[in-house]
């Protein structure tokens, strides 16, 4: 043998081996695999949502509802502006399409009280389109780019909604994407009785309100009484306890005396709090919010464990997200700490004024998805602009975070884009096993009959032919692992469909030798030139695969997607497989060029 | 250097001497294929209008359609027709359903429940919650905003609505929700309501007429609104013209231009047989198929260009026949490839299609159709395309260039004498 050909004889070995080792992970139990294999090659094969049974869901943003909402809420700005600041009297506005605001003025000339003052604030959101004087009609519209804005940024909100909410559920490996204008959600590993749940809250659409704590309260005292005495035993089991908890108003220096319930776990509180009846049923206007809680050491330290504790609040929601113009995190200038300051707009204003004048000293729980997000102290009256100080001892680095975290929840909160379903696909669990059996059985007879054939017709070079193809399904399946792609049912039909193709290089490449030799030319001779004359057919038929794999692919989602993946992994490793190293067994068998044998079973 | 003293023996299913007409026959070849097009063209308004329950040009699977597609176990005898019966009154559009065979033969009573709903309100249902929901309270309704398939109502009230009391009331006209909630500012009274699933509502159904417990498991459910379906079929149609133009691209730049529209006709014939045979056998045309078609597009050129490839080899080596003579001796001689290599991807396909079971095999029938036509078409399609080609091309170089000796000329390694 040639030097070059043991060179390539390691190459080879030492990918098979390389296969074998990703292999591992995919094939072995957990338990009986070597520490080494735990240690560098961790990586396997998912099972796709079809096989593995899950739920596939494809959400649209309604960005429409969201945009018309903004121009609604523009309008009625601009209204009460001209109304109560210009004393505008007679004035009719009306919204046509979606992003139209009509201002018709009973009066003509009013219609320059739609100054540029008032059109300066709103510079970015809105565009004069027209302006009839003689008539004072003056219809704005809202800046295309804003559209476009309010898109991506309902598109990132809902993502961040969804993976909030699905990471509540503890699903294993749950997939959220955005593609194009779509969100993408898959959650394997499902089962079917979690379905409708997940869906129904998944699809919810985020809601921000803000609830006045109702503190001190005789319906908590009679609780904590309760719990003390006869539903004690109750309790006990649940792991939940009364704490009490007090804080003193700023400027008056008034004390607040509240109780609240905590536990490990929230279900824990909210089953409590459902199975109360008769006297200690919760009054009808009345709610209970429910908060996580970082556990802090005696010493305030935050230590790993966290627990959810109670908050009795005023069920009415006087306001909620959507008045809220803008939110920022800013730096307390006194103290330096990071803090959140937000905005509302004119109508929001005059309600926080009011809400927040009557309950100085209160807390006021800020809510996103029925979950509090904070309830700071009210320490004054708050009107269009307010500041949230965090509390806590935490160090300032993760208080900043936290301050950047609830900037984010009042953004979203701002601009409620619904989630429009537009596909769902579900798999129970057996649906996925019974298909991959069968599968399995079809791809067996398939290549049965595949290295059959080979080998009665080409003999020892089909044997090769059959090496070659079995080694690609090896080196496929490696690099399926070491990607973690996840394998489909059609992606199995993939699998088997390479199997096929896989020997059609070889039989392109056979054909050829046997053709040389027909012509009388020596087995090494033939071998070589056969070879070398096949690989622009062999690589030209791979290239155009390769192509309609890579459409399929763009194309494709989910299952058809996995279909793709396999599709084009086979195509690149059949072309080393059943090119260089079937070309590679050729020469070990034909042997060496002055001792070649002088017949070749092909 | 050691020649072979005696030709050696092989296994052949095609003698190597071989030489069938392919070319002088070409007429009846692409008559044959002109008709099978034409068959598959007529195919889809018989289906469309004419034949007795089909309904579409093409089987639209539910990815397509819009729609749902529920399989449903059932843990008791039932037949077809009391399903149907049942599920009457939540009006869910053309239902049909159809006894689902379970690969493992466990599992008896089995049904695919295919609807043109997605959501549990219909249009009807909707104008009936309308009316129904018009007062709530002292609250009269002002806005009532629901889409087809939509699985999501806004009702906007004059005053501020209970949210439990609008649920309730829902409910008590048949209307099951998740969840009722204000939407928007407080002062807008809009309230969102969550429809509780399909699914859901058909488990509900099902076991209220047919007696709990009726309805064993729901395992598999699909819908897709009718507008997303409408996409689906629009970027399938981009994606099989994408994947031909580039196939095109590549192959006119690795021979020459004269190849590439022969590959082009070739693969639309391809695709649109396959769709034929959807079409005739009214099999379910689903995203799987598409992902078929796209495969065998991208696997009946590799017959395309061994053919080809030869074909060029021989046009430079036997530059004193005549180019169809060429063209024909080429294919003779690769015919067993291109028999062996389609074979192979038949038999794998086949056996996914005899064992395999849902997607699998519909994906194995488009397949074998494919592989079948895709062989056809590389030597009775692509070829003749290239000769005729080729001439027009010779013809308007010699009316370019009269005087030119072509012999001496620029040579092309297509050029051939005439005889």
């Amino acid at each position: 043998m040639e030097r070059s050909w043991w060179w390539k004889a390691a190459l080879y070995g030492f990918l098979v081996v390389l296969a074998c080792l990703y292999l591992v992970p995919t094939v072995v139990p957990e338990q009986k695999q070597p520490a080494v294999i735990k240690k560098y090659f961790q990586k396997r094969i998912q099972l796709g949502l079809d096989l593995q049974g899950g739920l596939h869901l494809v959400y649209e943003v309604n960005v429409d509802k969201a945009v018309a909402g903004k121009v609604d809420r523009l309008a009625s700005d601009i209204e009460d502006r001209l109304r109560k600041d210009k004393g505008v009297a007679d004035l009719t506005v009306t919204r046509e399409g979606r992003d139209d605001i009509i201002f018709t003025f009973k009066n003509a000339p009013d219609h320059a009280k739609l100054d540029d003052a008032i059109l300066r604030d709103h510079r970015n959101d809105l565009d004069v389109v027209d302006r009839d004087a003689a008539h004072g009609v003056v219809r704005l519209r809202l800046d295309a780019k804003q559209v476009d804005e309010v898109r991506d940024y309902a598109l990132r909100q809902g993502i961040e909604t969804i993976r909030g909410r699905v990471d509540k559920f503890g699903v294993a490996e749950p997939t959220i994407i955005k593609k194009g204008t779509d969100i993408i959600v898959e959650l394997p590993g499902l089962k079917g009785a979690d379905f409708e749940r997940i869906k129904s809250i998944i699809g919810r659409t985020a809601q921000l309100e803000f609830k006045i704590v109702d503190d001190g309260s005789e319906y908590m005292r009679k609780l904590v009484d309760y719990l003390k005495g006869p539903g004690a035993a109750t309790t006990k089991d649940s792991g939940i306890e009364a704490v009490p908890e007090s804080w003193t108003e700023k400027d008056t220096g008034k004390q607040h005396e509240d109780v609240y319930l905590r536990a490990k776990v929230r279900d824990a509180l909210q089953t409590f709090f459902d199975g109360l009846t008769g006297d200690l049923a919760l009054p009808p206007d009345h709610e209970i919010g429910y908060e996580e809680m970082q556990g802090r050491s005696d010493t305030g330290e935050a230590t790993p464990d966290k627990y959810w504790r109670t908050y009795y609040l005023h069920k009415r929601a006087a306001l909620t997200g959507e008045y809220l113009s803008n939110a920022d995190q800013t730096w307390d200038q006194q103290t330096g700490r990071p803090e959140v300051s937000f905005e509302f707009d004119r109508q929001g204003a005059a309600i926080s004024e009011r809400m927040t004048g009557d309950n100085i000293g209160r807390k006021m729980a800020i809510l996103l998805d029925d979950k509090i997000t904070s309830a700071p102290v009210i320490e004054g009256r708050i009107g269009a602009r307010g500041r949230i100080t965090l509390g806590g001892f935490g160090d300032p680095f993760a208080l900043q975070q936290e301050a950047k975290d609830l900037v984010a929840v009042l953004r979203s909160g701002a601009l409620p884009a619904p989630l429009r379903k537009t596909f769902e696909t579900q798999v129970g669990p057996t649906m996925g096993r019974d298909a991959v059996s069968k599968a399995k059985f079809s791809m067996m007879i398939g290549a049965i009959a595949v290295v059959l054939f080979m080998m009665t017709y080409y003999r020892l070079a089909g044997i090769i032919a059959n090496l070659a193809m079995i080694l690609n399904m090896l080196f496929m399946v490696a690099i399926l692992a070491a990607f973690e792609a996840s394998l489909t049912l059609p992606g199995i039909a993939g699998l088997v469909l390479t199997i096929g193709m896989a020997v059609d290089a070889n039989i392109i490449i056979y054909e050829r030798i046997r053709e040389e030799l027909r012509l009388g030319k020596s087995v090494r001779t033939a071998v070589d030139s056969g070879f070398q004359r096949a690989f622009w057919t062999v690589f030209d038929a791979h290239v155009t695969n390769f192509v309609a794999g890579v459409v399929l692919y763009s194309y494709g989602s989910g299952p058809i997607r996995g279909f793709a993946v396999t599709l084009l992994v086979g195509i690149v490793t059949n072309l080393v497989t059943s090119y260089w190293l079937s070309h590679w067994m050729f020469d070990g068998l034909v042997g060496r060029r002055g001792a070649a044998r002088a017949t070749l079973s092909i | 250097m050691a020649a072979q003293s005696e030709k050696q023996k092989f296994f052949e299913i095609i003698h190597p001497g071989a030489s069938y007409e392919f070319i002088g026959n070409q007429k009846y070849w692409i008559t044959t294929s002109i008709l099978l097009v034409l068959l598959t063209v007529v195919m889809m308004p018989l289906n469309a209008y004419v034949l007795k329950g089909r309904g579409h040009a093409l089987n639209w699977g539910v990815d397509f359609r819009g729609g749902s597609e529920i399989l449903i176990e059932f843990s008791k005898p039932v037949d077809a027709g009391a399903i149907r019966q049942a599920l009457a009154d939540i009006h869910l559009g053309d239902a049909e359903v159809v006894k689902y065979d379970d690969p493992t033969g466990k599992k008896l009573w089995n049904f695919m429940l295919r609807v043109g709903a997605v959501s549990v309100v219909s249009e009807q249902k909707a104008k009936q919650i309308r009316e129904s929901l018009a007062k709530e309270g002292a609250a009269s309704l002002q806005h009532f905003e629901w889409s087809e398939g939509g699985d999501k109502i806004y009702l906007r009230y004059d005053q501020p609505v209970d949210t439990t009391a609008l649920a309730g009331s829902l409910k008590a006209i048949g209307v099951s929700s998740n969840q009722v909630q204000t939407f928007g500012r407080a002062v807008e009274n809009t309230y969102e309501v969550t429809l509780v699933g399909l699914d859901t509502e058909i488990r509900h159904t099902l076991d209220a007429r047919l007696g709990e417990g009726a309805v064993a498991a729901i395992p598999q459910v699909e819908s897709v609104g009718a507008k997303a379906g409408k996409q689906l079929q629009v970027d399938a149609a981009r994606s099989l013209l994408y994947a031909i133009l580039l196939i095109m691209v590549y192959i006119a730049f690795r021979f020459d231009f004269r190849y590439g529209p022969g590959t082009v006709v070739a693969l639309l014939h391809d695709a649109v047989l396959v769709i034929g045979a959807f079409a005739v056998t009214y099999k379910e045309f689903s995203l799987t198929t598409v992902a078929a078609v796209l495969t065998i597009i991208g696997f009946s050129m590799n017959d395309t260009i061994v053919v080809f490839d030869r074909i060029r080899e021989n046009a430079a080596r036997l530059r004193d026949r005549r180019f169809d003579r060429v063209v024909n001796q080429s294919i003779n001689e690769t015919l067993s490839r291109t028999i062996l290599t389609s074979a192979t991807v038949f038999f794998v396909t086949l056996a996914m299609n005899v064992f395999g079971v849902g997607v699998i095999r519909d994906f194995a029938f488009a397949m074998n159709v494919g592989v079948i036509v895709g062989t056809y078409s590389s030597v009775f399609i692509a070829s003749p395309i290239l000769i005729w080609l080729n001439e027009k091309f010779l013809e308007s170089q010699r009316r370019a260039a009269p005087r030119q000796n072509r012999r001496g000329g620029r040579s092309t390694d297509l050029q051939v004498d005439e005889p």
